[in-house]
């Protein structure tokens, strides 16, 4: 698990709503909460 | 997800974009997000290389192939403040963890983005669909997501002579699906897409 404290990794990952999120793009302008979840469909 | 889903307008006026991330496809995405009621905020695909944001979170299950059930939340200035996981099976409490996203941005120095309002919809709007149509379905899965179900009638020409004729008149052929605005219609499920999370898609 990364640790707090730590410069978080970029990332660029397709979204369900046809927008793709990019990381560094919300740098300077929102936090961010990244939800991990093991399955679509499985209980949340 | 529907729990984070109720506490959008809080997420935004601390100024926090929340996201959901499973190696499942934007397909699986949509399919259950709209089983949940329609969810706004974005389920990422960490499919491939599968799992690869979430290796670099470390909270990639290797030997099962799915992520943790695990949050982090990172600040504006890029830095981790908040990592925690709770086992696939374990649950987590959206309540503290919006209250979590208050505080950092409480405490944040500095100006950070507003929300920007999608302009909605045009008056008048209505999807077309039809019965086994997997692009019939993609639509209404965005319809569903975006919380359109109140605002964007939807009628069906498998079953609907009326609507049927109706789209042939306006657009020129009955094909579904078909998103009509004003006196231009869309038949490209890709089109129909885009248009609505462009119009209605909290940004």
């Amino acid at each position: 698990m990364i640790e707090v404290g730590t410069t978080a990794p970029g990332f660029r990952l397709q979204g369900h709503l046809g927008r793709t999120v990019d990381l560094d793009a919300e740098r300077g302008k929102r936090h961010v909460m990244l939800l991990f979840y093991p399955l679509d469909f499985t209980p949340t | 997800m529907p729990a984070l889903d109720a506490r959008l307008d809080r997420l935004q006026a601390a100024h926090t974009l929340a996201v959901g991330i499973s190696v499942d496809s934007t397909f699986s995405h949509s399919a259950w997000a709209s089983a949940l009621g329609g969810i706004r905020l974005p389920l990422l695909s960490d499919f491939h290389p599968k799992g690869a944001v979430a290796k670099s979170f470390g909270v990639y299950l290797e030997a099962a192939g799915i992520t943790d059930r695990a949050t982090v939340i990172i600040d504006a200035g890029g830095t981790v403040r908040y990592a925690v996981g709770v086992t696939p099976a374990g649950e987590r409490d959206i309540e503290a963890l919006v209250a979590q996203c208050e505080a950092i941005d409480a405490a944040w120095e500095g100006t950070l983005s507003p929300a920007e309002a999608p302009p909605g919809l045009p008056d008048g709007a209505k999807l077309y669909i039809r019965d086994d149509c997997m692009f019939s379905n993609w639509a209404l899965y965005a319809r569903d997501n975006l919380h359109l179900r109140d605002s964007l009638p939807v009628v069906n020409v498998s079953t609907d002579d009326a609507a049927r004729a109706e789209l042939e008149t306006v657009g020129g052929k009955s094909q579904a699906p078909a998103l009509r605005v004003g006196d231009t219609v869309m038949y490209e499920s890709k089109d129909i897409g885009e248009y609505l999370a462009k119009h209605c898609a909290t940004r």
